[in-house]
């Protein structure tokens, strides 16, 4: 599903060359749950941007879906992120003038669907989280988990093949972290596929596989003998 | 996608109610000033009957001073009028479909004594070709026919004006009225017919209303009609009074041909003909100078649109260029504050041309609220204005907004919107979405 080979990011200024990521290469089968784990500043969310097409890369080589997205211009990348991937992020991301409905319905928008289609769509996804009586909530009439649950029918709307969850929990308390984790879940078991970045042990437990990243690469924390698995978890539990 | 769009900039107005405000008063200021002073250089530049204004053509040769060109801005110009004899013999050439030597005079008109004192009505001395020629709407009857331009026949036409004092409205064809020491029978009743320039005769003033009367020309001897228009002369008469006008050099005639495309070549060769008849009599000193000149091309040629409004014009698109490109700020900074949707919208798969359509579209649902308050704006000015103007010309009706200025006021309003829309739009769709989604 997705394959980064030897992937490179270069942040530059005049003074600096930052390398977010160097040589990163990650394959992920379709179906499969990833956790990425690491330090601040590991490279965690420059990863999550470049695999969903919300940034550039300055080298090697990413397959998403069998196509080869290193040279794809910005209406190609935007049609991608609209078809193929679903977003849940930390801080959700509603936009807080709109319902809930029409919160669902904007990656819709942009697939130019006809309506009694949207609307099936955002009824089933809205049904799926549990917020069908929210409906025309505005975001700021729910609470964090419930927001975060419309995030999640908003990706489960365009029935993406991937989803990236960047701290999907991160803002919530365990009992809406547990609810948010269960519907991961579920939906993964229905085929897709999803990479999560957590700083939550926890969470990163109920992914399939685990990868930690450190200095923009992909590290094996068994085989660096100066680095255990604890100190990088707790240094930013 | 545009009724989602229109939904997300109503979303938007509502969402800073202040800053809407501000945008949309200076559209609508600017629209309001903009449209009103177009609309009043448009009153002026307007064709004035475009049905024909290509076939019409005025005429005028030149018989002035050989010593000095016809006083004005260019020495090449002819006198703006022709000479009665001169007149007389062209109206003999059958190559124009119609035309018409013509005047304007004022005569006494004695309505019934139930009614008023007799009055002094302008009144145009024309030939039976000027109703046809320049489109006159009739509510009753007609013109006359050309013999009553031979006889002359006593019949006159009369506009709506005239008819509702001296008959109440009614229709007064066959019935007779009074002017000067003749009584005329009414053929014909104008119906309502206020051009805004009074193309026909734009060599004095050209804003006042048509005339009241309708006479034929050729009255003028056995009334002894005098004109009350311009007069150019540069020769002493060489009789007295009105026969010595009618045989002098004194220009003091229009006249109007209706001439079809193929037939204005002949015709000018047919005053030139004409001319070189004349000087061989020692007449037309100067060299060969006669002109053709078609309606816009003589309305222009007279200025009949004051530089001085072209100007207002133009300094009030200015004006609204001006307030564009400071709402350009206005529209950039409330854009740039709303990043972070943006950056959200760009992640779930928006175009950055879906952005840039999202926002151009809420500029110019700005800019359409802010015509559409600026039109109703410029309605209440133009409306000053024409009560400022009825104290000068006695016309209430000079500046009048009509269709084609409310698309001119539409097409200005949408071109703001685009102006002061256009950076700011194109800004917001450049922004990179993953910088915003943290922060949201």
């Amino acid at each position: 599903m997705l394959h980064m080979t030897a992937v490179k990011k270069v942040y530059r200024t005049d003074l600096i060359e930052t390398h977010a990521l160097a040589d990163f290469s990650l394959h992920v089968k379709s179906g499969e749950f990833v956790a990425v784990m690491g330090p601040s500043g590991s490279g965690k969310t420059t990863f999550l941007n470049v695999a969903g097409l919300l940034d550039t890369f300055s080298g090697g080589d990413y397959l998403l879906d069998g196509e080869n997205v290193s040279r794809l211009g910005d209406d190609q990348m935007s049609r991608i992120r609209n078809r193929k991937i679903g977003f849940v992020f930390q801080t959700f991301n509603l936009i807080p003038d709109l319902h809930v409905f029409d919160n669902v319905d904007v990656p819709l928008r942009y697939r130019n669907l006809p309506a009694p289609d949207r609307k099936a769509r955002i009824e089933r996804a809205l049904e799926l989280v549990g917020l069908s009586s929210r409906a025309r909530h505005l975001p700021s009439q729910l609470s964090g988990g419930q927001q975060q649950r419309v995030a999640i029918a908003r990706v489960l709307a365009g029935d993406p093949r991937l989803i990236l969850a960047d701290e999907p929990t991160g803002n919530l308390d365990s009992l809406m972290t547990r609810e948010i984790m269960d519907l991961l879940e579920r939906i993964n078991e229905q085929g897709t596929t999803i990479v999560m970045v957590t700083h939550s042990p926890e969470c990163a437990a109920r992914a399939q596989r685990q990868i930690h990243l450190l200095d923009g690469k992909v590290v094996d924390l068994d085989a660096v003998p100066s680095l255990s698995r604890e100190p990088i978890l707790e240094g930013v539990s | 996608m545009l009724l989602y769009n229109l939904r997300m900039s109503l979303l938007s107005l509502k969402r800073n109610r202040i800053l809407s405000t501000v945008i949309v008063g200076g559209i609508a200021l600017g629209i309001a000033v903009s449209t009103m002073f177009s609309t009043m250089r448009h009153a002026f530049a307007k064709n004035p009957i475009p049905e024909k204004s290509d076939v019409l053509h005025y005429v005028r040769m030149d018989s002035w001073d050989p010593l000095k060109p016809y006083p004005g801005d260019d020495p090449t110009r002819p006198p703006t009028q022709i000479t009665y004899r001169d007149m007389v013999e062209i109206m003999k050439s059958d190559i124009p479909v119609r035309q018409s030597g013509m005047f304007m005079s004022n005569l006494l008109l004695f309505p019934s004594k139930d009614i008023g004192r007799p009055r002094k009505v302008r009144t145009r001395m024309c030939f039976a070709d000027f109703f046809l020629m320049f489109n006159l709407p009739f509510k009753y009857g007609s013109g006359w026919d050309k013999r009553a331009d031979a006889g002359p026949e006593p019949v006159v036409v009369i506009d709506e004006e005239t008819n509702d004092l001296l008959f109440g409205g009614q229709d007064s064809v066959g019935k007779m009225v009074r002017i000067e020491d003749r009584e005329f029978k009414v053929v014909g009743v104008l119906d309502t017919w206020r051009p805004t320039v009074k193309f026909y005769d734009v060599t004095q003033n050209f804003v006042q209303a048509p005339e009241g009367i309708y006479m034929p020309f050729n009255f003028l001897r056995p009334m002894k009609v005098q004109t009350a228009g311009n007069t150019d002369g540069w020769k002493t008469a060489p009789l007295p009074g009105l026969e010595g006008q009618l045989v002098s050099e004194t220009s003091w005639i229009q006249m109007w041909v209706e001439l079809p495309g193929d037939r204005v070549e002949a015709y000018k060769d047919f005053l030139a003909a004409y001319v070189g008849e004349q000087k061989k009599v020692g007449r037309f000193p100067r060299p060969l100078n006669n002109r053709v000149t078609p309606l816009m091309g003589w309305l222009k040629e007279q200025k009949v649109v004051p530089d001085e409004i072209t100007a207002m014009a133009v300094v009030s698109l200015l004006f609204l260029a001006v307030c564009a490109l400071n709402l350009m700020g206005l529209l950039l900074a409330k854009f740039l504050a709303r990043a972070p949707e943006i950056g959200v919208r760009r992640a779930l798969g928006a175009r950055r041309l879906d952005i840039f359509v999202q926002h151009i579209v809420e500029c110019e649902l700005v800019a359409m609220i802010g015509g559409a308050i600026g039109i109703a704006l410029s309605l209440g000015g133009i409306a000053v204005l024409n009560n400022w103007v009825k104290t000068i010309v006695n016309r209430p009706d000079i500046v009048q907004f009509d269709p084609q200025m409310l698309l001119l006021a539409v097409a200005l309003s949408l071109a703001a919107g685009l102006v002061a829309g256009a950076y700011p739009a194109w800004r917001v769709c450049r922004i990179a979405p993953a910088i915003h989604l943290k922060v949201q």
